[in-house]
C-alpha cells in the first residue's frame, strides 16, 4: 500500500478514556512524590505460609520507573486509542496493554524478591501476547515465541538467582539483601548466583548475545514497540542490576561482565542500526545500544555512574517513545517505513516532524537538551572511572551513531524537497502527534517540572549509588566541562550521516555475519530442538502398542536389577525366609487369588482367540481383586473388580466392531516370552527387595487413628480420599475431565478415519 | 441391529441397569465407613451405563444419564469445588469438611459436606469414563461389524 489510509478518528473516539487509570496513577504519583518524601513503604500478607510478603518499597529509582510507566503509558494509550482505531481486537490489546502496566509498576515497587519474580515473568507473558498481537501473522508468531523463549528462559534463570541469593542472604527481600552485600561477597556459591542473574536481567533487556529478539518484536503494533521494548519492559533488566548495584559493585565479576557485556551490546546495536533500512528497526538497534550503555554504566564502580545511569535512562525514554510514535505516524500516514522512500514529509506532517525533532535533539545530545545532560553527565562519569580506553572509543562510536539516527529520524525523513504528490499525505490526527509532542517537549525542558525530576533523579541516583551524596543535578544543566567530548560525537554522528547510505551498503557485504550471529545460533538451536522431538517421537511414540510394553517392561527390569544390586543378594534370602516362615491367616485366599493369576497369565500365552486372551486378562484382574480383598484392602479390591469388569465387557463390545481379526495369528516370538519372562523374575526380584525393608507405618498409624474422632469416618481409605487428601482428590478428577476433553477430538478423529475404507 | 439370540439380555439388561445404578449410589452413601465411595459408585455406575449401550446401543444409553458425560463430569468437580466454600464463608481453610445431624423424628442421619464432595467424585468418573465408552461404542456402531472379511 502506498497511499495513505483516510482517517476517520473523529468519527470513532473509541477506546480513548482507556487512558485514564494510568493517567490518575501519574497524577496521584506526582502529587505523592510532592507532599510525601521517599521512600515508601507497605505491604501485606500474601501467601503466609510460603512467608512470602506482598512487600513494596519505593525509593528513587522505583518512582523514577513509576513516573515513565504512568506518563509515558497514559499517553501510548492516548496514542493507541487512534492508531488502533480500525482495528477490531483492540479492546484485548488495551486489557493485556493494562495488566502489563500494573506487572510493570508490581516489579518496581516489589521489595520481596519471588513477588517482584512473578510481575517480571508476567510482563513477559504479556510482551508476547503483545508482540503476537497480529497472530494471523506467520512473523509476528515467530517473533513472539522467539521473544517468549529467550525471556522466560532467562526469567528460569533469574529464578534460580533469586533462590541462591535468598538462601545466602536467608532473606528475600532485596533491601536486606543490598545490606548483605559485603557479607555475601564471600560466599563461595555467589559467583553462580550472579552468573545466573546476569543471564535473566541480560535476557530482559537485550544484551549481547540475547539482543536479537529486541528488533525481531517490533512485530507488535507501534504503541506496543514504543512502550514495553524501548521506554519501559526491557529496562526491568537494567533496573534490577541497577537495585543490585550497591551490594556488588566492587566486586571483579560485577564490574567486568556488565561492562563488557554493556560495551559489546552498545557497539553491536549500533552497528546493526547501521545495516538497516526499515526506520522502525533502526530505533529498535539503537535502542539495544542504548541498554547496552545502561549496563555498562552500571559496571563503572564511581557514584557519578549512578546519576548518569538514572539521568540517561530518563532522557532515553523520553526520546525513543517518540521516535517510535513517529515512526508510527509516518508508517500510517504513507504506509511505508523504509528510509529510502520517504522524504520530506515535514511539509505534510508539521506536527509529527516538530516531535521528530525535538526528540532527535535529545537523542543526539545537543546542548539545551535532556540527552545533553545525560551524555554530559555519562562523560563525566567514564572521566571519574578507571575504564580501559577501548570503552571509551566504543561509547563515543555509539554516541555518534546515536547522532546520526537521530539525524535519519528527522533531517532525512522530514528534510528535503516534498516527494509526495501533494494531498497524497495528511498529517495524522492530534491523538497520534499530541503524545510525541508532548513527551519529547518534557524531554527538552527538563526543566518543565523541576521541583520533581532533580530530586527524583537524585533519590533515583542514590539509590544505585549510596555513596554520592548530596547531587545538583541543576548544575549540569550548564555547559559542561567536558564539550569537547559532546562535539566528537556529534562530528562523527555527522560524518555517519553523511555518509550513511556507503556505511549501510559496505555493512550490508557482511552478510556472514547473520549465519555466525546469536540470532542464527537460535533458530539453529529452535530446529534442532524440532528434530529431536520429530525423532523422538518417530523412536518412542510409534503408536505400536507392543512396542510401549516392550519399553516399559525394560524400564522396569532396568529398575529392579538397579535395586538388586544396590543392596546385594543376602537381603533377598533374608527376607525370602521371612515371607515364608509361617504359613498366614488368610493363606488359602491367597492361594485362590495366585491360582486365578496364574491360570488367566498361562491361558494368555497359550490362547489364540481374542475373546478368549480378554477373559483370561480379565482372569488375572480378579485374581489380583481377590488378594486385595484379603490382604485388608477392600477398596482396592472393589475397584479393582470394578474397573476389570468394565474394561473386559467394553472391550468384548469393541473387539469385532472394529474389525480386529477374532484370531491372533502369526509366529510365536520368543525374545519377547524371554522378555515377560525376565520381567516377571525381575518384579518378583524387587517385591522381596521392599520386603526386606524394615515398614514404617507412622503415615498408616496416623490416619487410622485419626480417621474416626477428627473425620467421622471408619473408612480409612475414603476418608483420606475425600477429607484429609480432599485437594488432590480434586485436582485427580479434574485431570480426569481433562483427559476426556483432550481425547474426544482424538476418538473423533478415529471415527473419521474408520469411515474411510 | 439386536442379534434374535440376545433376547435374555436384551430382557435382563433393562432392570439390571436400575439395580446397578441403585447399588452405585448405595456404594456411594455407604462410602465413608464401609469398603466403598464415590470413586468405585461412579465405577459401578458407569458399568451400568456401558452395559445398557451394548444392549440398546449408545442413545439410549446416553437418554438415561442425568445430563450428557461431559457435562456430568463437568458438574461433579463443580459440587466437589462447591462443598469445600461453607467453610471458606465460616472462617475456616478451603476443603474443611462440616457435620450436621438432620432430625427427622424417627432417625437422625449425619450430613456432611463430604457427602457432597463425594457425590461429586461420583459424578467426575461416571461422566468422564461414560465419556469415553460411549463415545468408543458410537463409533463402533457406525463402523459396519463384518467389514473384515
Amino acid at each position: 500500500m502506498t497511499v495513505a489510509a483516510p482517517h476517520s478518528s473523529d468519527r470513532n473516539p473509541g477506546y480513548a478514556w482507556v487512558a485514564l487509570p494510568p493517567l490518575t496513577g501519574f497524577v496521584a504519583l506526582i502529587w505523592g512524590l510532592l507532599h510525601h518524601p521517599l521512600p515508601w513503604r507497605g505491604g501485606w500478607a500474601w501467601a503466609p505460609s510460603l512467608g512470602v510478603e506482598f512487600a513494596l518499597h519505593i525509593d528513587g529509582l522505583s518512582a523514577q520507573f513509576l513516573v515513565l510507566i504512568t506518563g509515558i503509558g497514559a499517553l501510548v494509550f492516548v496514542y493507541a486509542s487512534d492508531y488502533l482505531a480500525h482495528e477490531p481486537a483492540r479492546g484485548r490489546l488495551f486489557l493485556i496493554l493494562t495488566v502489563f502496566m500494573l506487572a510493570m509498576a508490581g516489579a518496581v515497587g516489589a521489595d520481596h524478591l519471588l513477588v517482584l519474580f512473578v510481575f517480571w515473568e508476567l510482563t513477559s507473558l504479556t510482551s508476547f501476547l503483545l508482540v503476537g498481537f497480529h497472530h494471523d501473522d506467520e512473523q509476528a508468531r515467530a517473533s513472539a515465541r522467539q521473544a517468549l523463549l529467550v525471556t522466560m528462559g532467562g526469567g528460569l534463570a533469574l529464578l534460580a538467582a533469586i533462590l541462591l541469593l535468598a538462601a545466602m542472604a536467608r532473606s528475600y527481600s532485596l533491601r536486606t539483601i543490598i545490606a548483605q552485600g559485603p557479607v555475601l561477597v564471600d560466599d563461595p556459591r555467589l559467583p553462580a548466583a550472579l552468573i545466573l542473574l546476569f543471564i535473566g536481567c541480560f535476557t530482559k533487556s537485550a544484551q549481547f548475545p540475547f539482543h536479537f529478539w529486541l528488533p525481531n518484536a517490533m512485530t507488535a503494533p507501534t504503541p506496543v514497540s514504543a512502550y514495553l521494548h524501548s521506554a519501559t519492559m526491557v529496562n526491568l533488566g537494567v533496573y534490577l542490576l541497577a537495585r543490585l548495584d550497591p551490594a556488588f559493585n566492587d566486586l571483579f565479576l560485577w564490574e567486568a561482565a556488565l561492562l563488557g557485556f554493556g560495551t559489546l551490546t552498545a557497539v553491536w546495536g549500533a552497528v546493526q542500526a547501521l545495516r538497516e533500512r526499515d526506520l522502525k528497526r533502526i530505533l529498535a538497534w539503537s535502542t539495544v545500544s542504548a541498554l547496552g550503555t545502561l549496563t555498562l554504566l552500571i559496571g563503572l564502580s564511581n557514584p557519578g555512574a549512578g546519576l548518569a545511569v538514572a539521568a540517561f535512562l530518563f532522557a532515553h525514554a523520553l526520546y525513543k517513545a517518540p521516535l517510535f510514535f513517529v515512526a508510527g505516524n509516518i508508517d500510517h500516514a504513507t504506509g511505508t517505513r523504509l528510509i529510502d522512500r520517504l522524504m520530506g514529509l515535514w511539509r505534510a506532517m508539521p506536527w509529527t516532524a516538530a516531535a521528530a525533532v525535538l526528540a532527535g535533539l535529545s537523542m543526539a545530545g545537543l546542548p539545551l537538551s535532556f540527552g545533553f545532560v545525560a551524555k554530559d553527565l555519562i562523560t563525566t562519569a567514564k572521566a571519574d572511572a578507571d575504564v580501559l580506553a577501548l570503552v571509551g572509543y566504543a561509547t563515543l562510536f555509539v554516541n555518534g551513531v546515536a547522532a546520526a539516527v537521530a539525524g535519519v529520524a528527522t533531517i532525512r525523513i522530514f528534510g528535503g524537497p516534498p516527494e509526495w504528490p501533494k494531498g497524497h499525505v495528511r498529517e495524522v490526527s492530534w491523538r497520534m502527534t499530541l503524545p510525541p509532542l508532548l513527551i519529547a517537549l518534557v524531554g527538552i525542558e527538563f526543566e518543565f517540572l523541576p521541583n520533581i525530576a532533580d530530586p527524583l533523579l537524585a533519590e533515583a541516583a542514590l539509590a544505585i549509588s549510596p555513596a554520592l551524596g548530596t547531587v545538583d543535578v541543576a548544575a549540569s544543566y550548564q555547559f559542561g566541562t567536558v564539550l569537547t567530548a559532546t562535539e566528537i560525537t556529534l562530528l562523527v554522528g555527522l560524518v555517519l550521516f553523511l555518509l550513511w547510505d556507503r556505511v549501510h551498503d559496505l555493512l550490508q557485504r557482511v552478510y556472514w555475519l547473520d549465519h555466525l550471529g546469536p540470532a542464527a545460533c537460535y533458530e539453529r538451536t529452535l530446529n534442532g530442538v524440532i528434530h529431536l522431538a520429530a525423532w523422538q517421537t518417530r523412536a518412542l511414540q510409534h503408536g505400536r502398542l507392543a512396542g510401549y510394553l516392550r519399553l516399559s517392561i525394560v524400564g522396569l527390569l532396568a529398575l529392579a536389577t538397579g535395586a538388586a544390586l544396590a543392596t546385594g543378594m543376602s537381603d533377598f534370602i533374608g527376607a525370602s525366609g521371612a515371607l515364608f516362615r509361617e504359613w498366614p491367616a488368610q493363606g488359602w485366599a491367597w492361594l485362590v487369588a495366585v491360582v486365578l493369576i496364574v491360570a488367566g497369565a498361562g491361558a494368555s500365552v497359550v490362547l489364540r482367540n481374542r475373546m478368549a486372551l480378554l477373559m483370561a486378562s480379565g482372569l488375572v484382574g480378579y485374581g489380583s481383586a481377590v488378594l486385595f480383598l484379603f490382604t485388608g484392602a477392600p477398596d482396592l479390591a472393589f475397584t479393582q473388580f470394578a474397573v476389570e469388569t468394565a474394561l473386559v465387557v467394553v472391550a468384548a463390545a469393541l473387539l469385532p466392531r472394529y474389525g480386529v481379526p477374532p484370531v491372533v495369528t502369526g509366529e510365536p516370538r520368543v525374545g519377547n516370552a524371554l522378555l515377560a519372562l525376565a520381567c516377571g523374575a525381575g518384579t518378583f526380584a524387587l517385591l522381596l527387595q521392599l520386603f526386606a525393608l524394615p515398614p514404617d507405618s507412622t503415615l498408616a498409624d496416623w490416619f487410622g487413628a485419626a480417621s474416626l474422632p477428627q473425620a467421622h469416618g471408619r473408612n480409612v481409605v475414603n476418608v483420606i480420599i475425600v477429607d484429609f487428601r480432599a485437594l488432590d482428590t480434586l485436582g485427580e478428577i479434574t485431570v480426569v475431565i481433562f483427559s476426556l476433553i483432550a481425547a474426544l477430538p482424538l476418538l473423533g478423529a478415529l471415527a473419521r478415519r474408520s469411515d474411510r475404507p | 441391529m439386536m442379534n434374535p439370540r440376545a433376547l435374555v439380555l436384551e430382557r435382563a439388561t433393562r432392570p439390571l441397569y436400575w439395580v446397578i445404578l441403585t447399588a452405585a449410589i448405595w456404594i456411594l452413601l455407604r462410602g465413608h465407613n464401609e469398603p466403598g465411595g464415590g470413586f468405585i459408585g461412579g465405577l459401578v455406575a458407569l458399568a451400568a451405563t456401558a452395559a445398557y449401550a451394548i444392549v440398546f446401543g449408545v442413545a439410549a444409553a446416553r437418554r438415561l444419564l442425568p445430563c450428557a458425560p461431559l457435562p456430568l463430569a463437568v458438574l461433579g468437580v463443580l459440587l466437589a469445588l462447591a462443598s469445600g466454600l461453607p467453610a471458606v464463608a465460616l472462617g475456616r481453610p478451603y476443603l474443611t469438611h462440616l457435620w450436621f445431624a438432620l432430625p427427622l423424628g424417627f432417625a437422625e442421619p449425619k450430613l456432611s459436606t463430604v457427602l457432597l464432595f463425594d457425590a461429586g467424585v461420583f459424578g467426575a468418573v461416571w461422566g468422564a469414563l461414560a465419556g469415553y465408552v460411549l463415545v468408543l461404542l458410537r463409533d463402533a456402531e457406525s463402523a459396519p461389524v463384518e467389514e473384515t472379511s
